[in-house]
């Protein structure tokens, strides 16, 4: 029931999100509430791989730059219509997320998160060194609106719109897939792979296709904001945004979706927050800017130290009891 | 190619792969006795450069700020241990992980708000004039570099063989029940662990910072070749990690000599990828880690 109500609750918030740009009509409060959609869209697909499937990953800032400079090439140099360089760059996305999975599938915990962050930092030099493909540190610019046709979504209300809608879209689905019987597996897999296993879930195929997915909705992300910002750079996909969305899985609780995406929707405004409050003197903002990751970093070891403690609920029979296959 | 430019890559790769080693080092100490692994380790590097740049800057004699900067550095491990991680011993890898990462982005955003973004450099240990060896220019400080590398490989060894403390880590790294039981104090040789790694991370970012220069976000990419180097030579094997090290470091400047410069920081990496997949024992090590 109180699930139910909370699904509820996150819906209504999220369709009220769509009519905010009837209300508010600063074009730099809209360009920053359509990043914290954006990395909504990473959130959700790190909280499956992470917070429900229990495999970590400190690259996924990587398959977000691989959306974007996918997304932005397909249009700019091969002249693919913008819904289909969406795709495309969804889709590559998800093939590199499925080749960092099918060998990852020997890691697991520590190995995992070096292996994921040793990728994050391969693609970090990539995007800087394949000047002809990135631009290099100077960045890409000019990257064209989203378009439908000759229908150009250019004004930053009509980004946010998009933006938030492709959101709650993939809200809805990750919903679906925890509430049915992948999401089962996941959780199954999360508790006790011996168990899982036991249970018929194929563990191996589950982690491959979960992190693939994850790494998909990364690239989507990915290529949605380089359309709406115009210019990419290496700068945008490196470790801090990475570390950044695990944090906010961690802090927002295994087996959650809305908890996560409360806690990143926190963190980036953190970054903005100048830019939210009017009455915030520049000083002040600039600080709480400048201590973000302090901010971050504390409220990580502090929660993870009174978890440790307080002992985490364990919700294998829960998970095994619905036949998780 | 001539003998000189041989001569120049090995030194290079010789000369960042005792960074590595050292960094490696400071990743195997801390996993033997813990089975941690440390995402904070490059930030030690990094304190120590830092820390040395800013002693030298305020007017502390270069050799004070290194010894320094080793020291303060080694205390902030052992505080980390103390601190933040021995009250969640018994939770599960990824907690630690995620505790070691907080930790890390504590550290580089103090010395950020400490010292500024700016890059810092370190004046080197004893002049510029290069050294002519067979044909090939050496920086002085690359010899500082090998010089206290070995040094730090020498006196570990002596620590691990020789000591009582040494013998207490390596019954950690063995079992800690059993360490406990023949009365040794286990927390206490954690606690050390990560001092010692601390002050090996701080020495080898001091000793290198006159070449390379230094900043406060050195740390990670730092922290990720000196892992990949400890997964190399075997995770938990301290000859390991200054095998992997050079290793690396000599791969590394082959890379650089053969191909291009270009992607000279992605070889590590791969390096990194492709052992943890094919071979996470590692390329000398016996026994697989049991923590796979």
């Amino acid at each position: 029931m109180r699930r139910r109500l909370n699904e509820a609750i996150v819906f209504v918030a999220g369709v009220a999100m769509l009519a905010v740009p009837a209300v508010v009509t600063d074009r730099y409060v809209l360009k920053v509430l359509t990043f914290v959609g954006l990395n909504t869209i990473v959130v959700i697909g790190l909280a499956l791989l992470f917070g429900y499937a229990g495999q970590v990953s400190l690259g996924h800032a990587a398959f977000f730059g691989i959306g974007a400079y996918t997304s932005a090439r397909l249009v700019m140099s091969f002249g693919l219509p913008w819904v289909l360089s969406v795709v495309g760059a969804a889709v590559v996305a998800a093939l590199a997320g499925w080749a960092v999975a099918v060998p990852g599938l020997r890691l697991r915990g520590h190995y995992l998160a070096m292996a994921t962050l040793g990728f994050n930092e391969i693609m970090s030099v990539a995007f800087v060194e394949a000047r002809p493909v990135t631009g290099g540190n100077d960045g890409l610019g000019g990257v064209p609106f989203p378009s439908f046709g000759s229908f150009e979504l250019k004004t930053p209300s009509a980004l946010f719109v998009l933006v938030w809608a492709v959101a709650l879209l993939v809200w809805l689905a990750a919903r679906n897939i925890v509430r049915s019987r992948p999401g089962r597996a996941m959780r199954a897999l999360h508790c006790t792979e011996p168990g899982a296993l036991a249970s018929g879930v194929d563990v191996a195929a589950v982690k491959v296709r979960v992190f693939a997915l994850s790494a998909g909705l990364a690239g989507l992300a990915g290529a949605l904001f380089a359309h709406s910002v115009g210019f990419i750079s290496p700068s945008s996909f490196g470790l801090d945004l990475s570390v950044l969305l695990v944090a906010a899985v961690v802090l927002g609780g295994r087996e959650s979706l809305s908890g996560p995406i409360v806690a990143m929707a926190v963190l980036t405004l953190l970054q903005y927050l100048g830019a939210l409050l009017p009455g915030l003197p520049r000083q002040a903002a600039e600080a709480i800017q400048d201590w973000v990751p302090d901010i971050v970093g504390a409220t990580l070891i502090a929660v993870l130290i009174a978890r440790a403690r307080g002992g985490a609920p364990v919700r294998a029979k829960e998970a095994l009891g619905r036949g998780a296959r | 190619m001539t003998s000189a430019d041989v001569l120049q890559f090995v030194a290079s790769g010789l000369q960042n792969g005792a960074i590595y080693a050292l960094v490696a080092l400071g990743f195997t100490l801390v996993f033997a006795s813990t089975g941690i692994i440390n995402f904070a380790q490059g930030e030690f590097y990094m304190l120590g450069g830092m820390l040395v740049a800013a002693g030298v800057a305020a007017g502390v004699p270069l050799g004070v700020s290194v010894a320094g900067a080793v020291v303060i550095t080694s205390a902030v491990g052992c505080l980390i241990e103390r601190a933040v991680l021995r009250p969640v011993r018994s939770a599960g890898p990824l907690a630690l992980i995620i505790i070691t990462i907080g930790c890390s982005m504590l550290l580089k955003s103090w010395i950020r708000h400490l010292f500024g973004p700016d890059e810092r450099a370190v004046p080197p240990f004893s002049g510029s004039e290069p050294v002519a060896l067979a044909g090939a220019l050496i920086q002085p400080q690359v010899l500082w570099v090998l010089g206290i590398t070995v040094v730090a490989a020498a006196g570990l060894t002596v620590l691990y063989r020789w000591t009582r403390l040494g013998l207490a880590m390596r019954a950690c790294s063995i079992s800690h029940d059993a360490a406990r039981i023949v009365g040794i104090d286990t927390a206490r040789v954690v606690m050390l662990s990560f001092g010692l790694s601390g002050a090996l991370g701080a020495l080898a970012g001091a000793v290198v910072a006159p070449i390379t220069q230094t900043a406060y976000d050195v740390g990670a990419r730092m922290g990720l070749k000196g892992f990949a180097a400890a997964v190399l030579g075997g995770l938990g094997d301290p000859v390991g990690a200054i095998v992997g090290g050079l290793v690396l470091g000599l791969l590394e400047s082959g890379a650089v000599a053969v191909v291009s410069g270009t992607y000279k920081d992605a070889v590590a990496l791969v390096v990194l990828l492709l052992v943890l997949v094919l071979r996470p024992q590692g390329i000398i090590g016996r026994h697989l880690g049991e923590k796979l």
